[in-house]
């Protein structure tokens, strides 16, 4: 039997996230692999062992490390409306940045979130980092000032971030012909636990738990600039 | 700012650990942080050491000098004669910095001055069963100025812990370049797989607004993540060189050329592979360079020390066009 409506609509809901991590809604992800495409040209990615390594330590010590406590620092701006603590947080997390390609990659997307969603998920924080107009928006800033504006829930918002992060870099891999799709797809579900533990983790620690050793992702970020031949922007 | 040996053992307090919160009138205030495992020593304020360097610099009728310098504790400034601009030359008297100790460094370059900051030697990070090691950077470049901060490398000991905060404040028109090395075990006492603490953050400021930041962690088993694929790939020397100024996009065409032949031929293509044995390393050099928005970024990493900082002084000079501080060389 059918809920009653109101109580339907108040009911906290993933389908928020499942929209917005879908690659329908237009951020244009799969145009980055995030030094990724430059990995596996050096032979560091090859097989779905070494990408499954790779993306353990990116969960661990990388930029999805990162991403999740900037998500839930903008997450928490946005609930309380704070307005100089978005435009904060959004200002470190562009000049977190480690490179060109790295601060492309997380403009353009952010940018493109807040785009899209202003026009079919408007909410005040939103509005605040677009009335921002004349920069930029980091995209983990973007996502958590939208999920916090529509009060879906930190931690699943977390977990929708780095699972699109990771989805996104599997389907690089697999683009690049590292592995198949059925090998790809067992990849993606076995870092789940570590998605969702990343997720609780940063969901209630703050920016000073910031910092990465992701040192040879980095390297690969910068030398993926000079790279002879190139599917993706990062 | 070493003193001796560890210090004695204090009675431990009922949570974290000791951490130093700020200096007022010549004493010190502990606090409890919690967050770090296992056992700590407690160390009484009066046993560790606070140095202190504030300098300032200005430009005089075409040469730079320093204005004003203030001194504390273990920590010298000395001014060598050199060609062109001012090199300031950071000497610690104690040798190297064990836990608990704290160094806070601060240099200001005023309105076109021309000013070179380095240090007399590699630092030492002592091991520690206590606090971290604390260094405080404080850099300000005022219209037209030009601060190179060329620290020597930090050796992080194992089991030592360091904790390093930079803040810079430029004018939009001013030139900032750093260069923060680290290595992590000394390899030539067999510490081939150091664990200990190292965080480092930076925050630039370019006419007010934050244009740079960085946040390095390594916490634990340093080699165990340094030995990790997309992490260190069996690194144990890093190094981050950073040019701040309105031409620096202009430069990141030469700096990839030097970058280009600092590496051996067929070295481009292969990483740096973990060494099994912990000795037979064939010590690669994995280096890149980006620029964007007035930063030109070059990052290092090595499994030899040596191997970087010849690389990283290769870089150095050619895009200075003169040569290392003579206590680099």
């Amino acid at each position: 039997m059918a809920l009653p409506p109101d109580e339907t609509s108040s009911r906290p809901s993933l389908l928020p996230l499942l929209v917005w991590t879908s690659p329908a809604f237009p951020v244009g992800a799969y145009a980055y692999s995030h030094g990724l495409e430059w990995s596996v040209e050096s032979g560091a990615v090859r097989d779905a062992a070494s990408l499954r390594q790779w993306l353990v330590d990116l969960l661990e010590h990388g930029a999805p490390r990162n991403d999740a406590i900037l998500l839930a620092q903008a997450w928490r701006a946005a609930a309380a409306l704070d307005e100089a603590a978005l435009r904060e947080v959004n200002a470190l997390a562009l000049a977190l940045a480690s490179s060109r390609e790295r601060r492309l990659e997380t403009s353009a997307q952010g940018n493109a979130f807040v785009s899209a969603a202003q026009a079919a998920w408007p909410c005040a924080a939103l509005d605040c980092l677009s009335r921002n107009a004349a920069g930029d928006v980091a995209y983990p800033v973007a996502f958590g000032a939208a999920a916090g504006g529509h009060g879906v829930d930190l931690t699943e918002a977390s977990e929708a971030y780095c699972l699109a992060f990771i989805a996104n870099l599997v389907s690089t891999a697999v683009r690049l012909g590292v592995l198949g799709q059925t090998d790809g797809q067992r990849t993606t579900a076995a870092l789940l636990p570590r998605i969702r533990s990343l997720a609780a983790f940063t969901a209630t620690t703050g920016i000073e738990e910031l910092g990465t050793a992701a040192f040879q992702s980095d390297l690969a970020a910068l030398q993926h600039e000079t790279q002879y031949s190139r599917l993706f922007r990062s | 700012m070493h003193r001796g040996s560890q210090c004695r053992l204090f009675p431990l307090p009922q949570t974290g650990y000791p951490i130093l919160l700020s200096r007022s009138a010549g004493a010190i205030r502990m606090g409890v942080g919690k967050g770090l495992p296992g056992q700590f020593e407690v160390v009484p304020p009066f046993v560790r050491a606070v140095g202190e360097v504030r300098a300032c610099f200005a430009a005089l009728s075409g040469r730079t000098l320093p204005e004003r310098t203030y001194e504390h504790g273990g920590l010298r400034l000395r001014f060598p004669k050199v060609a062109a601009g001012c090199e300031a030359v950071l000497i610690n008297t104690g040798g190297g910095m064990a836990g608990g100790d704290r160094a806070v460094l601060h240099f200001a370059a005023g309105a076109g001055a021309d000013v070179t900051v380095t240090t007399q030697s590699a630092e030492k990070i002592y091991r520690t069963q206590g606090s971290a090691s604390i260094v405080e950077v404080g850099l300000s470049v005022a219209s037209a100025a030009r601060l190179e901060w060329l620290p020597q490398e930090t050796i992080l000991f194992n089991e030592g812990q360091l904790v390093r905060r930079l803040d810079a404040d430029m004018a939009a028109d001013a030139a900032l370049t750093l260069v923060e090395s680290v290595t992590f075990g000394r390899s030539a006492m067999g510490e081939m797989q150091p664990r200990g603490v190292f965080r480092d953050s930076w925050r630039i400021r370019r006419g007010g607004e934050l244009v740079f930041a960085e946040e390095a962690r390594l916490e634990g088993n340093i080699a165990t993540t340094l030995d990790r694929r997309a992490c260190g790939a069996g690194a144990r020397a890093l190094a981050t060189f950073l040019y701040i100024a309105p031409d620096a996009e202009r430069h990141v065409e030469g700096v990839r050329a030097v970058l280009d032949g600092l590496r051996p031929r067929g070295d481009v293509m292969c990483s740096i592979e973990p060494a099994r044995d912990g000795t037979a390393i064939e010590a690669g050099i994995t280096c890149g360079a980006s620029a964007w928005n007035g930063i030109l970024v070059a990052r290092f990493g090595s499994a030899s020390p040596q191997r970087l900082r010849a690389a990283l002084v290769g870089l150095l000079e050619a895009l200075r066009g003169r040569r290392v501080p003579r206590v680099w060389q």
